[in-house]
């Protein structure tokens, strides 16, 4: 796939539901290199897959090419399925989001392997409206760093790939730069 | 034996004294059984117990808004947990809203209920036993469990009733500015206003079953025809719209009186559709609140009736869109339109009939009864055969429109493409906007933000319209309440977990996805031979969901409550009857008391049996408040994602081995244990994770050896067969090697030995070390210390 050229113009961060509003902060819309560069310095990134995987074949690819490059996956909505018939052994295939979600506010969790709190969680295929809540509750109850990789924005990520629903192709596109630059 | 010993009675030297004995007197001689701790109980009697339920199932918040306008203090950024003016935090303004939201669902089935009783005892009179037909002697569960009394006449449920409206306005204050500061105070205040909504579902129910002769706990009832394409249209269609039967309850009579019922297609939207086939299986189901819009902009209805509730606020200007007149009957909803009752019929007709009002309010039974038919068939005279929706000419009128802009794209709920569905027709291709009609829940707030106001809404259902005509098929008319008999058969096979557990499809109609994805869950754990009991929405669309055959989940499934059964109970307010189901177990199989005793009975349900809500797409307040009075109760729920907007679940904390303890009545001691159930509510994303999540909730601290086995086969099975392999926790449910699926015995030992270092003895396969705890056969697990004291005596 082709890089996405710096000339190229990113869309504009908009909402997925444009109701969905906040008087606080909103996420900052990344390009892939800052994503690459927040999951190198961080200590305990994880990657969470959702329901889209089960129906869109090309998102199962990239979790895949992100587990290869030593990013742990935790499978939620039944992306496992097609993860682990990639070759992909998540961390955990049957907690949901939501669970994952309760978990990390929580100060003396230690993350599903023991091993220490997750301080990047990045996501990947989730229904917009669902992840937005969760995104919401991490916003204001958590503090790990969050980062949207779907092709919508949400706002309520610490950090979110613009929207990108018009153009899949450059969705696609970023996704790939990104695994590329780990 | 009723003793006729009913009054008042003034002694006459003490004049002001009044004392009334007939009805005590009544009740003592009839019910021996020992008035629990918590009759009739305020916000404080159970509190102790919700605090026990809400320290292991800790809510969890997901605000939709960071910020508070409820008072002229604000706006408040409560941003990152901050406090607002008055002095809330983020959370607290959450667990408020949550309160709120209950009390709104309970106060609706309340006031449904108050309504219902009030005009049922002035038409039958209040000693009108309450007869639930020769299988039900435990009439009404959750009164005699929350308030303490056994009703015996219509007349006795307002006690009940009384009880409820009280709690309900004591909840509400609680919400004012300024008054509590402490979440689990809220969520206590949830939970007890959600018990007063089933309690209010309950005195619902009774009354109509025992006033209109609703089928009686009959597994058998009729099959109706349900969905879009149901009518005939060459009649005139009256379709009800709403909850409350009162109001199209006459239409079928004067139809019946007349014999006119064949001339006339009468036909329901949501929860009246049930009920209406509860009184009349003539009667047909259209669908849910999604199909409002549908039938309506499809200019099928004649003439439309609307009562109470999820009912659409545009339903006036929609009716009015397609000219058709509108009879609003319910205070609650009088829609701006004029008060008629006081008019005579011929006048009322006469205004509908020409359209010199699109609508009118009258709530006179007798009024509606004449008037409904009449509007109806001379609205069809008049009405001139037109194409549904649009004619092909407008459709591709509209289609062309489109400029792509995707505004509605992202106002649409589901962010639905129909910009790419309109450059596909825009070329030829119309099959990708049919394929929206699936998902599209009817909101048209699409329509409203389209520049080029093309009528979105009318366009996806026209060429969606194969698809929608198809959905049609049988719903099993709501049947009331479960047997004592049939409980009494599978309450020991439930509690010792051989049938599996009792999933209970319970809600709205605001799906993640198609609506297909319903009836493959529910028939996965049909087909699984667990209890599958239904009602409302769901009850309905599964009616108009077929299979390869044609048939829908009625006709392959039979209508018992028993392993592999298919349970319609009714309406919303039937619902009473699948709470009132677990409780029935803890009664009648345990024989544990249930007058004024709920957190035994709560406690009972929570340890032992396995029953799980599950509402795949819930919007409503009732539906928040139905599930948390579930959630009080002991029963978990799932819920499908958009659920999450209700802000708050319950998700228990596994690694917390503090927060999973019980009172051990036979060993006295206080033993910790696997996360059973682990969540009271928790929402999931997709299909296959709701049935693995649902699988999983059904198991219960007191299942037997042979119980767990089997709900563990069913947990790794459906994991491995939806999620690709085991499921992470499938070994804190591991007691002994009694547990393990037969099948996967070795191949499970193996795995607890390598990957969690297990003892095993391989000689016997046994388990030596590992578990959170042994398998004991006589563990009688207990949350509550005053059970835990009482049974300990009686041994
Ligand atoms: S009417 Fe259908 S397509 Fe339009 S916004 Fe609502 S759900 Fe989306
Ligand atoms: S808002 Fe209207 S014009 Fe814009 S994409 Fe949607 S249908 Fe087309």
């Amino acid at each position: 796939m082709t890089k996405v050229k710096k000339e190229e113009k990113y869309p504009v961060a908009k909402r997925f539901d444009i109701a969905d509003i906040q008087v606080s902060r909103e996420a900052q819309a990344v390009k892939p290199e800052v994503v690459a560069r927040l999951i190198k310095r961080a200590k305990r990134p994880v990657l969470v897959t959702g329901g889209y995987l089960l129906k869109e074949p090309e998102l199962v690819e990239f979790a895949a090419r992100m587990y290869e490059k030593g990013i742990p996956i935790v499978a939620t909505g039944g992306s496992s399925k097609p993860l682990i018939e990639k070759g992909v052994n998540p961390l955990v295939v049957s907690y949901t989001l939501h669970h994952f979600t309760q978990y990390m506010q929580d100060e003396e969790w230690q993350g599903f392997d023991g091993n220490g709190k997750y301080d990047l969680v990045l996501y990947l295929g989730f229904i917009p409206y669902l992840l937005s809540r969760m995104l919401s509750s991490l916003k204001h109850f958590a503090k790990v760093t969050t980062v949207s990789l779907d092709q919508f924005y949400q706002p309520h990520a610490k950090f979110s790939f613009t929207n990108l629903t018009r153009n899949k192709e450059m969705h696609y596109r970023m996704l790939d730069e990104l695994i590329n630059m780990l | 034996m009723a003793i006729n010993l009913r009054g008042s009675f003034v002694l006459d030297e003490v004049k002001n004294v009044r004392i009334n004995i007939g009805k005590i007197v009544e009740e003592e001689m009839e019910w021996e059984e020992e008035t629990g701790p918590t009759p009739k109980p305020g916000i404080m009697e159970l509190r102790k117990w919700d605090r026990r339920l809400l320290e292991r199932y800790e809510p969890f918040y997901a605000p939709m808004q960071d910020f508070c306008n409820l008072c002229t203090m604000g706006p408040c950024d409560l941003s990152g947990n901050k406090r607002g003016a008055c002095g809330i935090n983020l959370k607290n303004t959450k667990a408020r809203l949550v309160t709120i939201a209950c009390s709104i669902g309970s106060a609706a089935h309340t006031a449904h209920a108050r309504h219902m009783l009030d005009h049922i005892i002035e038409e039958y009179g209040e000693d009108m036993p309450i007869d639930l037909g020769p299988d039900v002697n435990v009439e009404a569960p959750i009164i005699r469990t929350v308030i303490g009394i056994k009703p015996r006449t219509l007349g006795d449920l307002r006690e009940a009733l009384t009880w409820a409206e009280k709690e309900i306005v004591k909840v509400l204050h609680s919400t004012h500015i300024g008054n509590e500061e402490d979440i689990l105070d809220y969520e206590s205040k949830a939970m007890h206003v959600s018990m007063a909504d089933h309690v209010g579902m309950e005195v619902a129910d009774i009354a109509q079953i025992v006033a209109f002769n609703l089928p009686k706990a009959d597994p058998d009832t009729a099959l109706v025809d349900t969905g879009f394409g149901i009518v005939d249209k060459s009649k005139p269609v009256i379709v009800v719209v709403g909850h409350n039967v009162m109001y199209a309850r006459p239409v079928a009579d004067y139809l019946e009186e007349k014999g006119l019922s064949d001339k006339f297609e009468l036909a329901g939207l949501c929860c009246t559709s049930h009920d209406m086939t509860r009184y009349n299986a003539k009667a047909k189901i259209f669908g849910p609140i999604s199909y409002q819009l549908r039938v309506i902009r499809a200019g099928i209805p004649d003439v439309i009736i609307s009562d109470e509730q999820c009912i659409r606020a545009d339903l006036l200007s929609a009716c009015e869109e397609m000219a058709i007149p509108l009879i609003a009957t319910s205070d609650a909803a009088v829609r701006g339109l004029p008060n008629r009752n006081d008019d005579p019929v011929e006048d009322i007709i006469e205004d509908l009939i020409s359209g010199k009002t699109p609508g009118v309010f009258l709530s006179e039974p007798e009024k509606i009864a004449e008037v409904v038919p009449k509007v109806a068939e001379a609205v069809f005279k008049k009405k001139q055969e037109t194409e549904m929706f649009l004619t092909e000419d407008q459709l591709i009128e509209e289609v062309n429109k489109c400029t792509q802009c995707m505004n509605c794209v992202f106002t649409c709920p589901h962010s639905l493409r129909i910009d790419q569905g309109m450059e596909s027709a825009q070329k030829g291709d119309f099959s990708k906007l049919a394929s929206l009609e699936e998902v599209c829940i009817a909101c048209r707030k699409c329509e409203q933000v389209c520049p080029k106001d093309i009528k979105i809404l009318s366009v996806i259902m026209k060429t969606g319209l194969k698809g929608l005509l198809s959905k049609t098929g049988k719903t099993r008319v709501g049947r009331g309440p479960i047997q004592d008999t049939e409980i009494r058969k599978v309450g020991q096979p439930i509690v010792f977990g051989q049938i599996p557990g009792v999933i209970a499809a319970v809600g709205c109609t605001n799906y993640p996805d198609e609506m297909v994805d319903l009836r493959i869950i529910l028939d996965e754990f049909l087909r699984r031979r667990y209890i599958v009991v239904t009602s409302g929405c769901h009850a309905m669309d599964i009616g108009m969901l077929k299979d390869e055959e044609g048939k829908t989940l009625y006709e392959k499934y039979p209508g018992n409550f028993d392993a592999g059964g298919l349970v319609n109970v009714g309406s919303c307010v039937a619902n009473s009857h699948i709470a009132g189901a677990t409780i029935k177990i803890a009664n009648i199989f345990a024989m544990r008391p249930l007058r004024g005793n709920y957190a035994e009975i709560a406690d009972y349900i929570l340890n032992r049996v396995g029953a799980v809500g599950f509402s795949w797409g819930p919007y409503s307040h009732k539906a928040a408040s139905i599930a948390t009075g579930f959630n009080r109760l002991g029963v978990p729920v799932v819920v499908g994602p958009h659920g999450t907007k209700y802000r708050r679940a319950y998700i228990g904390k596994p690694w917390k081995k503090e927060n999973w303890w019980v009172y051990d009545i036979k060993t006295g001691k206080k033993v910790y244990i696997e996360p059973a159930p682990d969540s009271l509510l928790l929402a999931v994303e997709t299909k296959e994770e709701a049935i693995v999540q649902l699988a999983k909730l059904t198991i219960r601290p007191n299942d037997t050896g042979m119980g767990r086995q089997i709900k563990l086969t069913h947990y790794l099975e459906l994991s491995k067969k939806y999620l690709g392999r085991y499921p992470d926790d499938w070994p804190i449910y591991v007691r002994s090697e009694a547990d393990l699926p037969l099948r996967q015995k070795e191949e499970l030992l193996k795995i607890l030995e390598e990957e969690h270092g297990w003892k095993i003895d391989w000689n016997k396969k046994k388990i030596l070390e590992g578990p959170i705890r042994p398998l004991d056969p006589g563990f009688n697990p207990t949350l509550v210390e005053e059970v835990y004291d009482k049974y300990s005596r009686k041994k």
